[in-house]
Protein backbone atom coordinates (compact mmCIF):
# COMPACT_ATOMS: atom_id res chain seq x y z
CA UNK A 1 0.00 0.00 0.00
CA UNK A 2 2.93 2.04 1.24
CA UNK A 3 4.52 1.52 -2.36
CA UNK A 4 1.65 2.60 -4.40
CA UNK A 5 1.12 5.81 -2.56
CA UNK A 6 4.78 6.42 -3.09
CA UNK A 7 4.61 5.33 -6.84
CA UNK A 8 1.31 7.89 -6.80
CA UNK A 9 3.13 10.46 -5.60
CA UNK A 10 6.33 10.17 -7.63
CA UNK A 11 4.02 9.97 -11.05
CA UNK A 12 1.20 12.75 -9.87
CA UNK A 13 2.63 15.07 -12.48
CA UNK A 14 1.40 12.40 -15.11
CA UNK A 15 -1.04 11.03 -13.47
CA UNK A 16 -2.92 14.24 -13.24
CA UNK A 17 -2.73 15.55 -16.88
CA UNK A 18 -3.74 12.27 -17.80
CA UNK A 19 -6.94 12.53 -16.17
CA UNK A 20 -6.56 16.48 -17.37
CA UNK A 21 -6.47 14.93 -21.09
CA UNK A 22 -9.14 12.31 -20.35
CA UNK A 23 -11.60 14.60 -19.13
CA UNK A 24 -11.02 17.24 -22.13
CA UNK A 25 -11.69 14.30 -24.44
CA UNK A 26 -14.99 13.48 -22.97
CA UNK A 27 -16.04 17.21 -23.03
CA UNK A 28 -14.70 17.44 -26.53
CA UNK A 29 -17.26 14.54 -27.46
CA UNK A 30 -19.88 15.30 -24.82
CA UNK A 31 -20.47 19.06 -26.15
CA UNK A 32 -19.81 18.46 -29.76
CA UNK A 33 -21.63 17.39 -32.53
CA UNK A 34 -19.75 16.36 -35.02
CA UNK A 35 -16.87 14.92 -32.89
CA UNK A 36 -20.04 13.33 -31.08
CA UNK A 37 -21.50 11.68 -34.46
CA UNK A 38 -17.88 11.11 -35.39
CA UNK A 39 -17.42 9.03 -32.00
CA UNK A 40 -20.10 7.35 -31.82
CA UNK A 41 -19.66 6.02 -35.65
CA UNK A 42 -16.17 5.04 -34.47
CA UNK A 43 -17.82 2.66 -31.00
CA UNK A 44 -20.30 1.38 -33.14
CA UNK A 45 -18.33 -0.28 -35.82
CA UNK A 46 -15.91 -1.95 -33.23
CA UNK A 47 -18.91 -2.91 -30.86
CA UNK A 48 -20.89 -4.28 -34.40
CA UNK A 49 -17.81 -6.63 -35.36
CA UNK A 50 -17.99 -7.83 -31.72
CA UNK A 51 -21.51 -8.53 -31.64
CA UNK A 52 -21.99 -10.12 -35.44
CA UNK A 53 -19.35 -12.93 -34.15
CA UNK A 54 -21.73 -13.40 -31.54
CA UNK A 55 -24.82 -12.77 -33.61
CA UNK A 56 -23.37 -15.37 -36.23
CA UNK A 57 -23.48 -18.14 -33.65
CA UNK A 58 -26.28 -17.79 -32.06
CA UNK A 59 -28.15 -17.70 -35.56
CA UNK A 60 -27.68 -21.07 -36.01
CA UNK A 61 -29.63 -21.59 -32.77
CA UNK A 62 -33.08 -20.07 -34.82
CA UNK A 63 -32.59 -21.39 -38.14
CA UNK A 64 -35.66 -23.76 -37.41
CA UNK A 65 -38.05 -20.68 -36.84
CA UNK A 66 -36.27 -18.33 -38.99
CA UNK A 67 -37.15 -21.08 -42.26
CA UNK A 68 -40.34 -21.21 -40.91
CA UNK A 69 -40.77 -17.79 -41.00
CA UNK A 70 -39.77 -17.29 -44.50
CA UNK A 71 -41.57 -19.82 -45.82
CA UNK A 72 -44.34 -18.14 -44.75
CA UNK A 73 -43.44 -14.92 -45.99
CA UNK A 74 -42.39 -16.61 -49.48
CA UNK A 75 -46.20 -18.28 -49.41
CA UNK A 76 -47.80 -14.70 -49.37
CA UNK A 77 -45.56 -13.35 -51.90
CA UNK A 78 -46.31 -16.32 -54.26
CA UNK A 79 -50.15 -15.58 -53.82
CA UNK A 80 -49.49 -11.91 -54.86
CA UNK A 81 -47.45 -12.63 -57.82
CA UNK A 82 -50.50 -15.18 -58.22
CA UNK A 83 -53.04 -12.56 -58.07
CA UNK A 84 -50.79 -9.62 -60.32
CA UNK A 85 -50.89 -12.65 -63.00
CA UNK A 86 -54.60 -13.13 -63.05
CA UNK A 87 -54.47 -8.97 -63.00
CA UNK A 88 -52.42 -8.98 -66.12
CA UNK A 89 -54.54 -11.96 -67.99
CA UNK A 90 -57.44 -9.09 -67.48
CA UNK A 91 -55.60 -6.49 -68.83
CA UNK A 92 -53.19 -8.37 -71.65
CA UNK A 93 -52.94 -5.23 -73.34
CA UNK A 94 -49.16 -4.72 -74.30
CA UNK A 95 -48.56 -1.06 -73.05
CA UNK A 96 -48.89 -1.81 -69.80
CA UNK A 97 -45.92 -3.39 -69.59
CA UNK A 98 -44.25 -0.72 -71.07
CA UNK A 99 -45.84 1.63 -68.86
CA UNK A 100 -45.28 -0.87 -65.79
CA UNK A 101 -41.12 -1.21 -67.03
CA UNK A 102 -40.74 2.73 -66.87
CA UNK A 103 -42.50 3.37 -63.30
CA UNK A 104 -39.94 4.65 -60.92
CA UNK A 105 -40.09 3.10 -57.71
CA UNK A 106 -41.48 5.04 -54.75
CA UNK A 107 -39.06 2.61 -51.83
CA UNK A 108 -36.36 0.31 -52.06
CA UNK A 109 -35.96 -2.42 -50.07
CA UNK A 110 -32.65 -3.93 -48.65
CA UNK A 111 -32.25 -6.67 -46.20
CA UNK A 112 -30.20 -6.69 -43.37
CA UNK A 113 -29.26 -9.48 -40.47
CA UNK A 114 -29.27 -7.84 -37.05
CA UNK A 115 -26.32 -8.25 -34.92
CA UNK A 116 -27.10 -6.64 -31.67
CA UNK A 117 -29.92 -5.60 -30.02
CA UNK A 118 -31.59 -4.67 -26.63
CA UNK A 119 -35.01 -4.66 -24.96
CA UNK A 120 -34.97 -4.72 -21.49
CA UNK A 121 -33.78 -0.75 -21.05
CA UNK A 122 -35.53 2.00 -21.60
CA UNK A 123 -34.00 3.33 -24.54
CA UNK A 124 -32.88 0.16 -26.54
CA UNK A 125 -31.00 -0.03 -29.85
CA UNK A 126 -30.69 -2.53 -32.56
CA UNK A 127 -27.33 -2.81 -34.69
CA UNK A 128 -27.14 -4.18 -38.34
CA UNK A 129 -24.64 -5.45 -40.59
CA UNK A 130 -25.49 -2.83 -43.28
CA UNK A 131 -23.20 0.44 -43.60
CA UNK A 132 -22.51 3.53 -45.70
CA UNK A 133 -20.88 1.15 -48.55
CA UNK A 134 -24.44 -0.51 -48.85
CA UNK A 135 -26.19 2.65 -49.17
CA UNK A 136 -27.78 2.86 -45.62
CA UNK A 137 -28.33 6.17 -44.79
CA UNK A 138 -29.62 8.17 -41.56
CA UNK A 139 -33.68 7.71 -40.84
CA UNK A 140 -34.12 5.68 -42.84
CA UNK A 141 -37.21 3.30 -42.27
CA UNK A 142 -36.62 -0.35 -40.49
CA UNK A 143 -39.01 -3.16 -40.80
CA UNK A 144 -39.12 -6.43 -40.71
CA UNK A 145 -41.02 -9.77 -41.97
CA UNK A 146 -43.72 -9.16 -39.02
CA UNK A 147 -43.54 -5.29 -39.17
CA UNK A 148 -42.14 -2.55 -37.93
CA UNK A 149 -39.13 -2.17 -36.51
CA UNK A 150 -37.72 1.60 -36.29
CA UNK A 151 -35.65 4.28 -37.71
CA UNK A 152 -32.07 4.30 -38.70
CA UNK A 153 -30.15 6.38 -36.25
CA UNK A 154 -26.33 6.23 -37.00
CA UNK A 155 -24.10 5.08 -39.60
CA UNK A 156 -20.92 3.47 -40.03
CA UNK A 157 -18.83 2.41 -42.92
CA UNK A 158 -20.45 -1.29 -42.63
CA UNK A 159 -22.94 -0.96 -39.47
CA UNK A 160 -25.64 1.02 -38.74
CA UNK A 161 -27.53 1.70 -35.46
CA UNK A 162 -31.33 1.66 -35.26
CA UNK A 163 -33.88 3.25 -33.19
CA UNK A 164 -36.46 1.20 -32.55
CA UNK A 165 -40.00 1.24 -31.39
CA UNK A 166 -38.91 0.06 -28.14
CA UNK A 167 -37.18 3.68 -27.13
CA UNK A 168 -38.58 5.81 -25.45
CA UNK A 169 -36.86 8.61 -27.93
CA UNK A 170 -39.04 7.49 -31.23
CA UNK A 171 -42.15 8.41 -32.04
CA UNK A 172 -43.60 6.93 -35.11
CA UNK A 173 -47.17 8.38 -36.57
CA UNK A 174 -49.43 5.32 -36.51
CA UNK A 175 -52.96 5.15 -38.00
CA UNK A 176 -56.02 3.28 -37.25
CA UNK A 177 -56.66 0.99 -40.58
CA UNK A 178 -60.31 1.09 -40.33
CA UNK A 179 -60.99 4.51 -39.97
CA UNK A 180 -58.16 6.67 -40.53
CA UNK A 181 -57.62 8.40 -37.40
CA UNK A 182 -53.82 9.11 -36.84
CA UNK A 183 -51.73 9.77 -33.64
CA UNK A 184 -48.36 9.35 -32.37
CA UNK A 185 -47.13 6.01 -31.28
CA UNK A 186 -44.62 6.06 -28.40
CA UNK A 187 -43.17 3.82 -25.88
CA UNK A 188 -43.74 3.95 -22.23
CA UNK A 189 -40.27 1.98 -21.18
CA UNK A 190 -42.19 -1.19 -19.52
CA UNK A 191 -43.26 -4.34 -21.45
CA UNK A 192 -41.44 -4.63 -25.15
CA UNK A 193 -44.46 -6.17 -26.40
CA UNK A 194 -47.00 -3.34 -25.90
CA UNK A 195 -46.23 0.29 -26.86
CA UNK A 196 -49.24 3.42 -26.56
CA UNK A 197 -50.68 5.30 -29.38
CA UNK A 198 -51.71 8.55 -28.22
CA UNK A 199 -53.37 12.04 -29.37
CA UNK A 200 -56.25 10.17 -31.06
CA UNK A 201 -59.79 11.99 -30.76
CA UNK A 202 -62.33 10.65 -28.01
CA UNK A 203 -64.98 9.38 -29.89
CA UNK A 204 -63.25 7.85 -32.43
CA UNK A 205 -64.22 3.76 -32.38
CA UNK A 206 -61.64 1.95 -31.63
CA UNK A 207 -61.81 -1.87 -30.49
CA UNK A 208 -59.45 -4.60 -29.47
CA UNK A 209 -58.15 -6.28 -32.49
CA UNK A 210 -58.09 -3.25 -35.02
CA UNK A 211 -54.78 -2.56 -37.04
CA UNK A 212 -52.85 -0.02 -36.73
CA UNK A 213 -50.22 0.79 -39.74
CA UNK A 214 -47.91 3.88 -40.04
CA UNK A 215 -49.67 6.90 -41.86
CA UNK A 216 -47.09 7.45 -44.47
CA UNK A 217 -47.13 10.96 -43.03
CA UNK A 218 -43.31 11.14 -42.81
CA UNK A 219 -40.91 10.82 -45.50
CA UNK A 220 -39.70 7.81 -43.49
CA UNK A 221 -41.92 4.92 -43.34
CA UNK A 222 -44.20 3.61 -46.32
CA UNK A 223 -48.51 4.10 -46.25
CA UNK A 224 -49.62 1.17 -44.61
CA UNK A 225 -46.48 -0.60 -42.91
CA UNK A 226 -48.30 -2.76 -40.40
CA UNK A 227 -47.62 -1.40 -36.54
CA UNK A 228 -49.58 -4.14 -34.22
CA UNK A 229 -52.70 -4.89 -33.38
CA UNK A 230 -55.11 -2.99 -30.43
CA UNK A 231 -55.01 -4.52 -26.98
CA UNK A 232 -56.82 -2.16 -25.15
CA UNK A 233 -58.35 1.67 -25.63
CA UNK A 234 -58.11 3.47 -22.29
CA UNK A 235 -59.59 7.32 -22.25
CA UNK A 236 -57.38 8.95 -19.37
CA UNK A 237 -57.59 12.77 -20.37
CA UNK A 238 -60.64 14.10 -21.50
CA UNK A 239 -60.38 14.61 -25.08
CA UNK A 240 -58.01 11.76 -26.21
CA UNK A 241 -57.91 8.06 -26.18
CA UNK A 242 -54.82 6.32 -25.01
CA UNK A 243 -54.37 2.95 -27.03
CA UNK A 244 -52.44 0.00 -25.71
CA UNK A 245 -50.87 -1.66 -29.17
CA UNK A 246 -49.83 -4.91 -29.05
CA UNK A 247 -46.36 -4.52 -31.37
CA UNK A 248 -46.22 -7.14 -34.37
CA UNK A 249 -42.74 -7.16 -33.95
CA UNK A 250 -41.16 -9.41 -31.38
CA UNK A 251 -38.34 -7.75 -30.45
CA UNK A 252 -36.71 -10.24 -28.98
CA UNK A 253 -36.66 -12.76 -31.80
CA UNK A 254 -36.10 -10.81 -34.34
CA UNK A 255 -33.06 -11.04 -36.66
CA UNK A 256 -34.14 -10.60 -40.91
CA UNK A 257 -34.61 -7.17 -41.13
CA UNK A 258 -35.95 -4.54 -44.11
CA UNK A 259 -34.06 -1.18 -44.79
CA UNK A 260 -36.55 0.80 -46.67
CA UNK A 261 -35.07 4.01 -48.63
CA UNK A 262 -37.79 6.58 -50.00
CA UNK A 263 -36.28 7.72 -53.10
CA UNK A 264 -38.28 10.57 -52.98
CA UNK A 265 -37.28 12.24 -49.67
CA UNK A 266 -35.38 14.56 -50.91
CA UNK A 267 -37.51 16.17 -53.25
CA UNK A 268 -40.30 16.29 -50.83
CA UNK A 269 -38.09 17.71 -48.25
CA UNK A 270 -36.82 20.29 -50.55
CA UNK A 271 -40.88 21.23 -51.97
CA UNK A 272 -41.63 21.52 -48.22
CA UNK A 273 -38.58 23.29 -46.96
CA UNK A 274 -39.39 26.29 -50.09
CA UNK A 275 -42.95 26.19 -49.04
CA UNK A 276 -42.21 26.80 -45.68
CA UNK A 277 -40.15 30.07 -45.98
CA UNK B 1 9.31 37.89 -14.80
CA UNK B 2 7.63 39.38 -11.85
CA UNK B 3 4.08 38.33 -10.71
CA UNK B 4 2.91 41.81 -11.59
CA UNK B 5 4.40 41.86 -15.26
CA UNK B 6 3.05 38.40 -15.95
CA UNK B 7 -0.57 39.24 -14.69
CA UNK B 8 -0.36 42.39 -17.14
CA UNK B 9 0.58 39.88 -20.31
CA UNK B 10 -1.61 37.98 -19.29
CA UNK B 11 -4.47 40.26 -19.73
CA UNK B 12 -3.34 41.89 -22.87
CA UNK B 13 -2.48 38.20 -24.86
CA UNK B 14 -5.85 37.62 -23.90
CA UNK B 15 -7.53 40.36 -25.16
CA UNK B 16 -5.60 40.10 -27.80
CA UNK B 17 -6.92 36.89 -28.36
CA UNK B 18 -10.29 37.23 -27.83
CA UNK B 19 -11.28 40.62 -29.39
CA UNK B 20 -9.11 40.66 -32.45
CA UNK B 21 -7.53 36.81 -33.88
CA UNK B 22 -10.55 35.05 -32.55
CA UNK B 23 -12.34 37.11 -35.47
CA UNK B 24 -10.09 36.98 -38.12
CA UNK B 25 -11.16 34.38 -40.43
CA UNK B 26 -8.94 32.95 -42.89
CA UNK B 27 -9.98 30.27 -44.48
CA UNK B 28 -9.79 27.38 -42.00
CA UNK B 29 -6.43 26.48 -42.69
CA UNK B 30 -4.79 29.05 -40.23
CA UNK B 31 -6.00 29.20 -36.66
CA UNK B 32 -3.67 31.99 -34.92
CA UNK B 33 -3.57 31.50 -31.42
CA UNK B 34 -1.43 33.45 -29.71
CA UNK B 35 -2.69 32.75 -26.04
CA UNK B 36 -0.09 30.46 -25.14
CA UNK B 37 2.69 32.48 -24.76
CA UNK B 38 0.93 32.98 -21.54
CA UNK B 39 2.40 29.45 -21.17
CA UNK B 40 5.75 29.43 -22.56
CA UNK B 41 6.18 32.90 -20.11
CA UNK B 42 4.74 31.50 -17.02
CA UNK B 43 7.21 31.58 -14.25
CA UNK B 44 10.30 29.09 -14.64
CA UNK B 45 10.60 27.80 -10.99
CA UNK B 46 6.46 26.18 -11.73
CA UNK B 47 6.92 22.75 -12.23
CA UNK B 48 4.50 21.19 -10.06
CA UNK B 49 1.06 20.39 -11.10
CA UNK B 50 -0.20 23.78 -10.68
CA UNK B 51 1.02 24.46 -14.46
CA UNK B 52 -1.24 21.40 -15.40
CA UNK B 53 -4.51 22.97 -13.82
CA UNK B 54 -3.67 26.41 -14.95
CA UNK B 55 -3.12 25.50 -18.75
CA UNK B 56 -6.52 23.09 -18.54
CA UNK B 57 -8.21 26.24 -17.42
CA UNK B 58 -6.76 28.10 -19.56
CA UNK B 59 -7.57 26.06 -22.84
CA UNK B 60 -11.35 26.13 -21.12
CA UNK B 61 -11.31 29.40 -20.98
CA UNK B 62 -10.66 29.95 -24.50
CA UNK B 63 -13.09 27.15 -25.58
CA UNK B 64 -16.09 28.43 -23.33
CA UNK B 65 -15.38 31.77 -25.69
CA UNK B 66 -14.96 29.99 -28.88
CA UNK B 67 -17.53 27.43 -27.98
CA UNK B 68 -15.04 24.37 -29.14
CA UNK B 69 -15.54 22.51 -25.57
CA UNK B 70 -12.62 20.62 -24.60
CA UNK B 71 -10.34 21.45 -27.92
CA UNK B 72 -7.94 24.32 -26.66
CA UNK B 73 -7.96 22.62 -23.08
CA UNK B 74 -6.90 19.46 -24.45
CA UNK B 75 -3.89 21.44 -26.42
CA UNK B 76 -2.77 23.64 -23.48
CA UNK B 77 -2.62 20.90 -20.82
CA UNK B 78 -0.20 18.87 -23.23
CA UNK B 79 1.84 22.15 -23.77
CA UNK B 80 1.78 22.40 -19.97
CA UNK B 81 2.37 19.07 -19.31
CA UNK B 82 5.90 19.30 -21.87
CA UNK B 83 6.71 22.65 -20.58
CA UNK B 84 9.06 21.88 -17.72
CA UNK B 85 10.66 18.13 -19.55
CA UNK B 86 11.18 20.66 -23.01
CA UNK B 87 13.12 23.50 -20.73
CA UNK B 88 15.39 21.05 -19.60
CA UNK B 89 15.85 19.87 -23.45
CA UNK B 90 16.24 23.43 -25.01
CA UNK B 91 18.74 24.67 -22.79
CA UNK B 92 21.07 23.40 -20.63
CA UNK B 93 21.68 22.51 -17.00
CA UNK B 94 23.62 25.00 -15.75
CA UNK B 95 21.90 27.66 -18.01
CA UNK B 96 18.32 26.24 -16.34
CA UNK B 97 20.26 26.41 -12.61
CA UNK B 98 21.20 30.05 -13.48
CA UNK B 99 17.60 31.49 -14.21
CA UNK B 100 15.80 30.55 -11.81
CA UNK B 101 13.35 33.32 -12.07
CA UNK B 102 15.60 35.53 -13.70
CA UNK B 103 15.24 36.35 -17.37
CA UNK B 104 16.20 33.96 -19.48
CA UNK B 105 13.51 35.00 -22.08
CA UNK B 106 15.73 37.53 -23.51
CA UNK B 107 18.12 34.53 -25.43
CA UNK B 108 16.48 34.93 -28.80
CA UNK B 109 17.81 31.05 -29.84
CA UNK B 110 16.53 29.31 -27.18
CA UNK B 111 13.46 31.09 -27.21
CA UNK B 112 12.45 30.18 -30.66
CA UNK B 113 13.24 26.57 -30.45
CA UNK B 114 11.07 26.69 -27.19
CA UNK B 115 8.17 27.81 -28.71
CA UNK B 116 8.58 26.36 -32.11
CA UNK B 117 8.55 22.93 -30.87
CA UNK B 118 5.49 23.57 -27.97
CA UNK B 119 3.53 25.79 -30.62
CA UNK B 120 3.85 22.78 -33.31
CA UNK B 121 2.87 20.22 -30.53
CA UNK B 122 -0.06 22.59 -29.64
CA UNK B 123 -1.64 22.84 -33.48
CA UNK B 124 -1.27 19.26 -33.72
CA UNK B 125 -3.88 18.22 -30.75
CA UNK B 126 -5.96 21.35 -31.45
CA UNK B 127 -6.34 20.41 -35.34
CA UNK B 128 -6.65 17.07 -34.90
CA UNK B 129 -9.06 17.71 -32.13
CA UNK B 130 -10.97 19.67 -34.48
CA UNK B 131 -10.91 17.36 -37.48
CA UNK B 132 -11.00 13.90 -35.30
CA UNK B 133 -10.30 11.33 -38.34
CA UNK B 134 -7.62 10.69 -40.27
CA UNK B 135 -9.36 10.81 -43.14
CA UNK B 136 -8.00 13.51 -45.37
CA UNK B 137 -4.70 13.71 -43.65
CA UNK B 138 -2.62 15.43 -46.52
CA UNK B 139 -5.17 18.85 -45.31
CA UNK B 140 -4.96 18.05 -41.92
CA UNK B 141 -1.25 18.35 -41.86
CA UNK B 142 -1.23 21.46 -43.97
CA UNK B 143 -3.48 23.14 -41.50
CA UNK B 144 -1.40 22.23 -38.67
CA UNK B 145 1.67 23.36 -40.76
CA UNK B 146 -0.26 26.97 -41.57
CA UNK B 147 -1.45 27.31 -38.25
CA UNK B 148 1.84 26.77 -36.20
CA UNK B 149 3.46 29.11 -39.00
CA UNK B 150 0.86 31.89 -38.51
CA UNK B 151 0.53 31.14 -34.65
CA UNK B 152 4.77 31.81 -34.57
CA UNK B 153 4.57 34.31 -36.44
CA UNK B 154 2.15 36.80 -34.01
CA UNK B 155 4.00 35.30 -31.12
CA UNK B 156 7.11 36.48 -32.25
CA UNK B 157 5.69 39.91 -32.50
CA UNK B 158 4.82 40.52 -29.83
CA UNK B 159 8.00 39.03 -28.11
CA UNK B 160 9.90 41.64 -29.99
CA UNK B 161 7.53 44.58 -29.08
CA UNK B 162 6.56 43.57 -25.53
CA UNK B 163 8.92 40.88 -24.16
CA UNK B 164 12.52 41.10 -25.56
CA UNK B 165 13.40 44.66 -24.84
CA UNK B 166 13.17 44.00 -21.38
CA UNK B 167 16.66 42.81 -21.25
CA UNK B 168 18.31 45.89 -20.44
Amino acid sequence: MKEIIKLILKYHFTIIFILLEFLSFSLIVLHNNYQRTVFSGYTASFFGTLSSIITDVDDYFHLRTTNHKLVAENTNLKNEIEKLKAYHHVVSIDTTWLIKDSVEVDYVYKTAAMVNSGFNKTKNYITINKGTTDGIQREMAVCSGEGVVGIVQNVSKHYARILPLINTNLRVSGKIKKNGYYGSLQWDGDDYRYSYLNDIPFHVNAEPGDTIVTSGLSTIFPKDELIGFVESVDKVTANFLTIKVKLATDFKRISELYVIKNTRKQEQEELEAISNE
Amino acid sequence: MSNIKFVIHFLILLLIQLTILDNVQLHSYMYINIYILIIYILPYRLRNATILFFGFFLGLFIDLANNTMGIHAAATTLIAYIRPRLLMLTSNREQIDDIQGKQKISDFGWFFKYILISTAVFNVVLILGEAFSIQNFLITLLRIICSTVASIFFILLYYFIALKKKRN
